[in-house]
């Protein structure tokens, strides 16, 4: 027990400069709301940390299990709709949709991760993409689910803590926090457990890998479900901010690409990766986005994303984090 | 009966059009083991030119064949040497990130320049009319377009199988070391590649418009077609792509008359079904 909560909470491995920058970030995290007043402000920053909650889970199995996965947003569609249609139907509480979502995912995970890590690179990220499109289109087509026009959460006029509904964005910036931190410890556990490091192993060599004595399909199977569940979390999050949720919005193709590609950007299979990810990216899209709509500008955010992609593409594989290792490693 | 006619001839017009799509993707495929996510992007651009030429110069879309082709062919081999050659050497992922930044950046620069509307070209020489051929009444524009992409195909077929130039690719495709010491330049083999991608999907595009709406976000779509056509005919191959063209245009757009909210997911569920429960598809190897 010692030994696992050591694990869950303990960052010692990592050098000092890491953990100041941590315990920095934290403390501003926390501070923020009373600092920056304006709502979009506040907005941005709990965007941000939502999007960098998405890159923690996606990393697991795109940073540290090496496989492209471009339908994570499938897995958040699931989470959100799994509250959505819960509350909407049954006033189930959102604590225990969360895990109930989380289950869903896990498991439509699990059941086409099973024939799908027959494939390889290429091949398994354009099926990643197709079963996440699929699944949209479904949602759209069912009577159930709402079709295109969504899922409308009723909303309370008191703030509950039972259906997770607040007038103020503050509660809702320490909820997110609270999310992101729980996972941001489950990854540090991860990174160190077993099946962390059986994970590495595959995405550099899986010869070698299965040669020692490691079951690779197993393991990217055990992977990808993981993965599946958490991002259900950043789903449920999303249904009770913003109190509406269709297909369109919260399992569109480019979900998935963002997701998968704060991580790149950040640097995939570094625990800090995703963060720094988010940290460029949601800023950017947010401040920038409304600069150029406002302008009647479509699409240069987008453009300068690309060029962003394409750039760490052909020259920083490793991302940003992969930069800050280099420097510091030129430095020593 | 009449409707099952109907809707064999064209899914199989359909099937034409789409094997000449994929036809740019596999050859890629098959020569340097990459995947261009940016395909259908390809496509718009041919699209677009058309759009504009029949639009604002008055011309009929058909004289925008050879401005498509040409522009798809400089806009593969640019592409090939400002961006997939630098991530050639890279890792796999970098590999499909690249070609998806691509994609990203074409989608988007449409969408700053010509706005997310939808729009269809008006006036050609082909919009609009029809053929009856006695029991069945054919659109004049699906069936010309049909025909002019399979002459293509056999053009482009006829020079990777009977041409010197042809024999150069193929073998860069099947070992490109080997191609190497043959003393074959193997990375103008591989802009080759990305050259004729360009040229063949951009002219299917530019035919395409004739009775598809175009938007800057329609590639996506097409992209992900070639992709289940590629997978069914087989990485790489050739005629493989021509066969399961047909066979998807005859699955689109008979589920397409049935269930037409989920035409295309029948296209996503044959991808997965093929590359799950036979990786080299039909022709593969």
């Amino acid at each position: 027990m010692g030994r696992l909560l050591k694990d869950i909470f303990s960052f010692e491995d990592r050098p000092r400069f890491e953990r100041i920058g941590f315990l920095i970030f934290i403390l501003i995290v926390l501070v923020f709301p009373w600092i920056i007043k304006s709502a979009y402000g506040r907005a941005v920053m709990i965007k941000f940390l939502l999007f960098a909650l998405f890159g923690l889970g996606w990393n697991l199995i795109g940073g540290y299990g090496g496989q492209v996965d471009l339908g994570q947003a499938k897995n958040v569609g699931f989470g959100a709709y799994a509250t959505g249609l819960m509350m909407l139907w049954w006033n189930v509480p959102f604590w225990v949709t969360v895990p109930v979502g989380m289950i869903i995912a896990a498991a439509e995970s699990f059941g086409v991760a099973y024939p799908m890590f027959r494939l390889k690179g290429h091949y398994f990220a354009i099926a990643t993409l197709c079963v996440a499109l699929v699944w949209k289109e479904l949602f759209v087509f069912w009577d159930w689910t709402g079709g295109a026009r969504g899922v409308e959460i009723p909303i309370r006029p008191t703030p509950n803590f039972t259906y997770m509904q607040f007038g103020s964005p503050i509660y809702y910036h320490y909820f997110i926090f609270f999310l992101f931190m729980t996972q941001l410890l489950f990854m540090n556990w991860f990174r160190k457990s077993k099946l962390g490091y059986e994970c590495q192993a595959v995405r550099d060599n899986e010869d070698v890998a299965a040669s020692l004595g490691i079951n690779v399909y197993r393991t990217k199977v055990i992977a990808y479900t993981i993965t599946g569940g958490l991002g259900g979390v950043g789903g449920s999050f999303m249904t009770v901010y913003y109190l509406y949720i269709d297909p369109d919005f919260v399992m569109p193709l480019d979900l998935s690409i963002l997701i998968a590609m704060t991580v790149m950007v950040g640097g995939a299979g570094s625990i800090w990766g995703p963060v720094i990810g988010a940290a460029l990216l949601i800023p950017l899209d947010m401040y920038l986005g409304a600069w150029l709509g406002a302008q009647k500008r479509l699409g240069i955010d987008f453009m300068i994303y690309a060029v962003i992609m394409m750039f760490i593409a052909a020259r920083e594989p490793k991302g940003i984090w992969g930069i800050i290792e280099r420097m510091r490693k030129k430095r020593a | 009966m009449e409707l099952t006619t109907q809707l064999i001839i064209y899914g199989v017009l359909m099937g034409l059009v789409f094997a000449l799509i994929a036809l740019g993707l596999s050859l890629i495929f098959g020569v340097m083991n990459i995947v261009n996510f940016a395909h259908g992007e390809f496509l718009m651009v041919g699209m677009y030119i058309a759009y504009l030429l029949s639009t604002f110069l008055h011309l009929d879309p058909l004289l925008s064949l050879p401005i498509a082709a040409m522009a798809g062919y400089l806009l593969g081999i640019m592409s090939y040497h400002l961006l997939i050659h630098q991530i050639l050497r890279g890792p796999m992922v970098a590999q499909l990130f690249g070609t998806f930044g691509l994609m990203l950046f074409l989608r988007y620069l449409a969408m700053y320049i010509f706005t997310p509307d939808v729009r269809s070209i008006k006036q050609g020489l082909l919009v609009g009319k029809t053929l009856s051929l006695g029991w069945v009444t054919l659109d004049l524009s699906k069936s010309v377009s049909a025909a002019l992409c399979m002459i293509s195909f056999g053009i482009v077929y006829w020079m990777i199988y009977k041409t010197k130039l042809g024999r150069a690719l193929r073998a860069t495709s099947i070992d490109s070391e080997a191609a190497q010491y043959m003393g074959i330049d193997t990375k103008k083999m591989n802009a080759l590649a990305w050259g004729i991608g360009g040229a063949t999907v951009s002219l299917a595009g530019s035919l395409l418009a004739h009775f598809y709406y175009v938007t800057p976000t329609v590639g996506m779509l097409f992209t992900l077609i070639a992709f289940a056509i590629v997978a069914l005919g087989g990485f790489g191959s050739i005629s493989g792509a021509f066969v399961a063209g047909i066979i998807i245009g005859l699955i689109m757009v008979i589920s397409g008359h049935f269930l037409s909210e989920l035409k295309f997911t029948f296209v996503y569920i044959v991808y997965f079904l093929v590359v799950v429960f036979r990786p080299r598809g039909l022709f593969g190897w």
